[in-house]
C-alpha cells in the first residue's frame, strides 16, 4: 500500500500516524469516569423527566390522573396531549430522509405499546418516576396486529433508506427451470431491539432562544437542524455536546420522540431537564430491526454455477411510518448468476417503527442468503467453500461495473487455512469432540458497502509547532477519537501527541453522519483534506519567501512530515512550521477539507467492503445446546488506519452475529402487543462466555478509488457472514437446516 | 416508605410480625427489582442483623441455614458431599454479585418455578423453619411450596432456617442447569440429584427436576423403583415415563413443554451417570 498520497497538495505522507495499533486515546478517561455521557452532566437547578408508557398497543388514552401525578411532593409538571406546547414542525411529518414520524404528545391515539403517553417534570428521578405512575391511564383498546399473519400488508415504496424495493436482472424463470439443481429456502428474523450500553439520554437547557443539549448523537449537525426545526429556531441557535456516546449502532442516528419531550418540558419549566430512558423504555421508542420473513430460491447447473437467485423479502414495519429491511439486496452483489431477482414486501404491525440497526438489511439478508447458498452447495455435492469459489462475481452482480477492489478470495483463503477447513468432511453429522459434542463447520460470506457522506474539517497550524483539527466526529465505541486523529496527523505531518483534535460537538465543522460504516471514510478524508489544505497555505509561503532554504522548491517538490518541510529533492533542506510561521509573522494558518470521493469513480465502479467467516458450533446430542467454539473471519476493507481498533470492530460485528444466530429475539405478546422481555435478563446478548474464541483477521487491500485514503468501513460487515456460519455450521453438526433466527434448541428437537 | 426496622434479635423481629404487616427483606435482588413504585409500601422489617440468622451450622438433628445466609455463605461453607449439589447451584444463581446479596430463605420465599436453590433443597429433604409469635413450626420445602409464587407462610411468620435432616446429608450430589446462554440466565430445565451407595446397591436415592411444572418436584416413584437396586448400570434403569408423569411443563419463550420433557430426561441420566463413575471401582 502506499503511503505518499497524490492529493490535490501532493505532498503530504500518510503512514507515520495511520496504520498504526495505537491504543485508544480516550481509554484513560472512560475506565477512569471522566469521560462525560449525556446522563453525566447535571447542570444547576436540573429537573428530572420520566415518560409514562402506553401499556397497549393500539387505541387511545381515554384519561389520565394527572391531579394525582400533579399533586405528588416535588412534581413540578405533568406534560399531556391536553397542555402540550405547539412545536414548529409535525411530529407526523418526514422532513427529510433521516427523520422518522416520532412520538411527542400529539394526541391521544396509542400506535404501540411503550409509547410515550405523557411526560412528567420533578425535582428528583424518584418524584418523577412516582408522578409517571400516578397517571394510571385508562385506554380505549383497539385489537393488537402482532406477527405477519395479523399485519396489514403493503408494497413499500421503498427499503431502507431510499433504496430500491425491486431489482430484475436476466430471465430468473427460465434460468430456474432449466438448472439442473434447484433449491429453496425459508429463513425468518425476528425483531431485534437496539439495547446500547448507554440508554438514550438527553439534558436540554434553554437560554432565550438559545438551546444546549448533551445527547448522544451520531449525526450531531444533521440533528442541530433537525432539533431546531421542531422548535422554530435557526440551526445555529443550537448547540449539541456529544463526546462520548455507549454505543449507537444507528438507534442515535435518528432523532427520537423522547429527546423532543425533553426539550419541550425544559421550556416549558424554564429550567434545565434531563431524561434517560430505561431499558424496558428502549423496546418501543428508540427503533428497532424490523423481523423479516425470506424466501429464496437458487438454481445451479452441473457444474455448481448458478443460473437463477432470487431473493424474497418481507418486512415488518409499524402502522405509521416505513422502514423496511432491505434484506433482499443482500442477493444483488454477492455472488455472479446471470439472472437475480430482489422483491421486497411489508406488513404493518402495532410496534414503534423500525430504524437501522448495525448493517440494517445487509445482516437479516446475509443471514438468509447464506444458508440458501449452502443449501444450493449441498445440492450439487461440492464444498461450501469451493461452490462459492465456483461462483465468485468477478465484476459487480447487480450492476457489471468493476469493483473498486475486490479481494475476497484472500479473505477466503486466509480465513480457512487459519480455521483449518479443509480437513471439513462433506456430509453433515460426521465430527464428535472429545465429549460427545457433535460438531459442525460452517461459513458465509461477508460483504457491506463503502458509502461517504458529506463532511467537513478545519486544520489549524500553530506557530507553537502543533495543530488544532476540528470535525464534529462521533465517538460510539468504534475509536474516532483515536483513528480520525491518526488520519487528521498525516494530514498535517505532526506526530499525533502534537495535535489537538476536537471533535463530538457542533462547535466544530460537520462529519457527517457515523453510520454506514462510513465515518472513517467521510470525516477522515475531510481531516486528511483539511490538513493538506494547511500544509499547502504554509508551503506557498516558505517557496515564495527567499529567505526559506525551501525557496523555489515548488509546491510539488516539498513533503511534509513530523511538523518539518523538506524539499522532496534535497533532504538536507528543511523548514520547521513554526519557523516559517515566525517568519510571516503569523499565529496560526488554517484551512478547510471535505474529502469525498471522485464522482466518476461513483459512476464507474461498485464499491464494498468484502469478508468471510467460519464457524465451529458444538451442540449437545441429547439436549442440543449449541455453543460457538470458534469463529473466524478474515476481511478486506481497503486501508486499515488502526488494525487494532478494526480488529476489535470486526470482532464486536462478529459476536453481535453470535446474538443474531442463537440469542437475541424481542418477543411481542400476540394479544396485548407488549414486549414480553424488554429487558437484558429476558431479551438475551452473549455473555463473554458464550464467545469464548471470536478472531478477525484483516486482509491488506489497495482501493484506489474509493475515495482518495482508500479507506473502507469495518463497523458492519462483521454481522453478514457470521450469522449464515453459524447456521451452516449447525447443519453441518445435526443434518437440520435452520429455518428461522434465533436458532432455539427446541427447534432441533424430532 | 414507611419504617425501615432492623431488630437484632429473632423475638424482636416476631414481635414486630406479630403487631403490623410488614415487608420482609433480606438480600433484596428480587424486592427491588419487583417493587414498580418509587419506594416500598409499609413497613420494611429486615432480617439480615438478627443475631444467629446468617450461619449454616449442624446441630443434633441435622443442619440449619440461617434464614439470612447468602449463596455466597453456601458456596463457603464446609459441607458435606450431600450438598454438593446445592453449592452448584448457589454459583448459577444470577450472577456473583446476586449471589453475594441474595438468601436461601428468599429464593424459597420468592417461590419462582425455575429457583435454582429449590431442586437441591428438595433432594436434601429440605423443610422449612417457620417463626411466629406464638411458636415455630416446622414444614417440608415439598409442602411449603404451593404454587408459582406461593408458599404455605402466613402473616405474622417468617422463615427462621431451612433444615437439612441428619439421615439426609448422606451420599453424593450433582446439581444441572440448562439454559440459553452460559451465564446470567434463566433455567429452562434444572435437575437436582443425591445418590447414597453402599456396598455397590442404591441405598437411597433423591432426584429433583425444576423449571418444569408450577413448582421443582421430587420424582418419588422413580426414585422408589431405583431404591435397592444395584449401582451397577443404574442410568439404563431411568423409567422416562416414571419422570413424564411427574411433571408438567409449560411452552414458554424460552422452550417448549415437549422439549423440556425430554431434556429433563437426559440431565438426570447424564448426572446420575456422572455420580455411578464417581461411585465405582477404578
Amino acid at each position: 500500500m502506499p503511503d505518499t498520497l497524490q492529493t490535490p497538495a501532493g505532498h503530504v505522507r500518510l503512514g507515520s500516524n495511520s496504520g498504526q495499533p495505537m491504543t485508544r486515546r480516550d481509554g484513560i478517561a472512560k475506565v477512569t469516569g471522566t469521560a462525560t455521557y449525556a446522563a453525566d452532566n447535571r447542570p444547576d437547578r436540573l429537573a428530572h423527566a420520566v415518560f409514562a408508557s402506553a401499556g397497549i398497543a393500539r387505541g387511545r388514552v381515554v384519561s389520565l390522573n394527572v391531579e394525582a401525578a400533579k399533586s405528588h411532593p416535588e412534581v413540578i409538571e405533568v406534560i399531556t396531549p391536553d397542555n402540550r406546547p405547539a412545536l414548529h414542525l409535525d411530529p407526523d411529518g418526514k422532513s427529510h430522509p433521516f427523520s422518522w414520524r416520532i412520538e411527542a404528545l400529539q394526541d391521544n391515539t396509542v400506535r404501540y405499546a411503550g409509547q410515550p403517553i405523557a411526560l412528567v417534570v420533578a425535582e428528583t428521578l424518584e418524584a418523577a418516576t412516582e408522578g409517571a405512575r400516578l397517571l394510571a391511564p385508562e385506554y380505549d383498546t383497539d385489537p393488537a396486529r402482532i406477527g405477519f399473519e395479523n399485519g396489514e400488508a403493503y408494497d413499500p415504496p421503498a427499503v431502507g433508506i431510499g433504496g430500491n424495493p425491486s431489482f430484475s436482472k436476466g430471465d430468473f424463470d427460465t434460468g430456474f427451470s432449466n438448472s439442473e439443481h434447484r433449491i429453496g429456502a425459508s429463513v425468518d428474523t425476528p425483531a431485534q431491539y437496539h439495547n446500547a450500553m448507554e440508554p438514550h439520554a438527553i439534558v436540554a437547557e434553554w437560554s432565550g432562544d438559545h438551546l444546549t443539549i448533551d445527547t448522544p448523537n451520531q449525526a450531531i449537525h444533521l440533528a442541530r437542524g433537525a432539533f431546531a426545526g421542531y422548535f422554530g429556531i435557526p440551526p445555529e441557535n443550537v448547540t449539541l455536546r456529544s463526546p462520548f456516546i455507549g454505543g449507537g449502532f444507528g438507534s442515535k442516528a435518528i432523532l427520537v420522540g423522547p429527546q423532543i419531550l425533553a426539550i419541550m418540558a425544559a421550556r416549558m419549566v424554564d429550567r434545565p431537564v434531563k431524561l434517560v430512558l430505561r431499558r424496558d423504555q428502549m423496546f418501543g421508542p428508540v427503533q428497532h430491526r424490523g423481523a423479516t420473513r425470506q424466501k429464496l430460491r437458487i438454481g445451479t447447473d452441473g457444474n455448481g454455477l448458478i443460473k437463477a437467485l432470487e431473493h424474497e423479502a418481507t418486512a415488518s414495519t409499524s402502522s405509521f411510518d416505513d422502514f423496511i429491511e432491505g434484506a433482499g439486496n443482500a442477493s444483488l452483489n454477492m455472488y455472479a448468476s446471470p439472472a437475480i431477482v430482489a422483491r421486497h414486501s411489508a406488513v404493518r404491525v402495532d410496534t414503534g417503527t423500525p430504524g437501522p440497526m448495525r448493517a440494517p438489511g445487509e445482516a437479516s439478508g446475509s443471514a438468509a442468503l447464506e444458508i440458501a447458498i449452502d443449501k444450493a452447495a449441498e445440492a450439487v455435492g461440492m464444498d461450501p467453500l469451493e461452490f462459492r469459489l465456483r461462483n465468485y462475481a468477478e465484476t459487480d452482480p447487480a450492476s457489471g461495473k468493476p469493483f473498486s477492489a475486490k479481494s475476497l478470495r484472500e479473505c477466503y483463503e486466509l480465513a480457512a487455512q487459519k480455521f483449518g477447513w479443509s480437513d471439513r468432511p462433506l456430509a453433515p453429522g460426521q465430527m464428535r469432540d472429545e465429549n460427545g459434542m457433535l460438531v459442525g463447520w460452517g461459513m458465509g460470506s461477508a460483504l457491506f458497502p463503502a458509502p461517504m457522506f458529506a463532511a467537513q474539517a478545519r486544520a489549524t497550524l500553530r506557530r507553537d509547532g502543533t495543530a488544532l483539527v476540528e470535525t464534529s466526529g462521533a465517538d460510539m465505541g468504534q475509536g474516532a477519537w483515536t483513528a480520525l486523529a491518526q488520519i487528521a496527523a498525516d494530514g498535517v505531518g505532526l506526530p499525533v501527541d502534537r495535535i489537538e483534535f476536537m471533535s463530538g460537538t457542533t462547535d466544530q465543522p460537520d462529519a457527517g453522519v457515523a453510520g454506514g460504516s462510513g465515518h472513517t471514510a467521510s470525516a477522515g478524508g475531510a481531516l486528511f483534506e483539511a490538513g493538506s489544505n494547511a500544509v499547502q497555505k504554509l508551503a506557498d509561503l516558505a517557496t515564495a519567501d527567499p529567505e526559506s532554504p525551501l525557496f523555489g522548491a515548488g509546491n510539488t517538490g516539498v513533503e511534509a512530515r513530523e511538523g518539518r518541510l523538506f524539499r522532496a529533492d534535497d533532504e538536507s533542506r528543511s523548514e520547521s512550521y513554526a519557523d516559517i510561521l515566525e517568519r510571516a509573522g503569523l499565529e496560526r494558518i488554517d484551512a478547510m477539507g471535505s474529502g469525498g470521493r471522485d464522482p466518476a469513480n461513483t459512476e464507474a465502479r461498485a464499491m464494498f467492503s468484502h469478508g468471510a467467516v467460519f464457524a465451529e458450533v458444538k451442540i449437545d446430542p441429547d439436549l442440543f445446546q449449541i455453543r460457538v467454539s470458534r469463529l473466524i473471519g478474515a476481511f478486506a476493507a481497503g486501508r486499515i488506519i488502526n488494525p487494532h481498533l478494526a480488529k476489535s470492530q470486526l470482532t464486536g460485528g462478529m459476536i453481535w452475529g453470535i446474538g443474531f444466530a442463537l440469542h437475541e429475539e424481542g418477543i411481542h405478546d400476540l394479544r396485548s402487543g407488549r414486549p414480553l422481555n424488554a429487558d437484558l435478563a429476558g431479551y438475551h446478548v452473549p455473555v463473554n462466555a458464550d464467545a469464548p474464541h471470536v478472531e478477525a483477521l484483516l486482509v491488506d487491500e489497495d482501493d484506489p478509488y474509493v475515495n482518495a485514503l482508500g479507506i473502507k468501513g469495518v463497523g458492519e460487515i462483521g454481522i453478514t457472514g457470521s450469522v449464515g456460519a453459524i447456521a451452516n455450521a449447525v447443519w453441518h453438526a445435526t443434518g437440520k437446516r435452520i429455518s428461522s433466527y434465533p436458532i432455539h434448541i427446541d427447534a432441533l428437537l424430532s | 416508605m414507611g419504617a425501615y426496622l432492623q431488630p437484632d434479635t429473632l423475638d424482636e423481629a416476631l414481635g414486630i410480625l406479630a403487631r403490623e404487616p410488614v415487608t420482609i427483606a433480606a438480600g433484596c435482588t428480587d424486592l427491588f427489582a419487583a417493587t414498580e413504585s418509587q419506594s416500598l409500601n409499609g413497613t420494611v422489617l429486615d432480617v439480615t442483623r438478627i443475631e444467629g440468622l446468617r450461619r449454616i451450622a449442624k446441630d443434633a438433628t441435622g443442619w440449619r441455614i440461617g434464614a439470612a445466609s447468602t449463596w455466597s455463605d453456601v458456596i463457603a461453607a464446609d459441607l458435606p458431599p450431600a450438598f454438593d449439589m446445592l453449592k452448584q447451584a448457589a454459583r448459577e444463581v444470577g450472577s456473583v454479585q446476586i449471589q453475594n446479596a441474595g438468601t436461601v430463605a428468599g429464593n424459597i420465599c420468592n417461590a419462582s418455578p425455575a429457583a435454582d436453590g429449590v431442586p437441591p433443597l428438595l433432594s436434601l429433604d429440605a423443610h422449612v423453619e417457620i417463626g411466629a409469635k406464638g411458636g415455630p413450626r416446622e414444614v417440608p420445602l415439598a409442602e411449603f411450596l404451593t404454587a408459582p409464587r406461593a408458599t404455605v407462610l402466613m402473616p405474622g411468620e417468617m422463615v427462621t432456617a431451612i433444615r437439612i435432616p441428619d439421615v439426609s446429608d448422606k451420599g453424593e450430589s450433582r446439581f444441572s442447569k440448562l439454559g440459553a446462554r452460559k451465564y446470567l440466565v434463566i433455567s429452562i430445565v434444572m435437575v437436582a440429584a443425591r445418590l447414597h451407595v453402599q456396598d455397590g446397591f442404591v441405598r437411597d436415592i433423591a432426584l429433583s427436576v425444576g423449571a418444569c411444572g408450577p413448582v421443582a418436584t421430587r420424582l418419588a416413584a422413580l426414585e422408589e423403583a431405583l431404591r435397592g437396586t444395584p449401582l451397577a448400570g443404574l442410568p439404563d434403569r431411568l423409567q422416562p415415563d416414571l419422570i413424564a408423569s411427574a411433571l408438567t411443563p409449560i411452552t414458554d419463550m424460552r422452550a417448549s413443554d415437549e422439549y423440556r420433557r425430554e431434556a429433563a430426561v437426559h440431565l438426570l441420566r447424564r448426572v446420575l451417570d456422572d455420580l455411578t463413575l464417581m461411585r465405582s471401582p477404578v
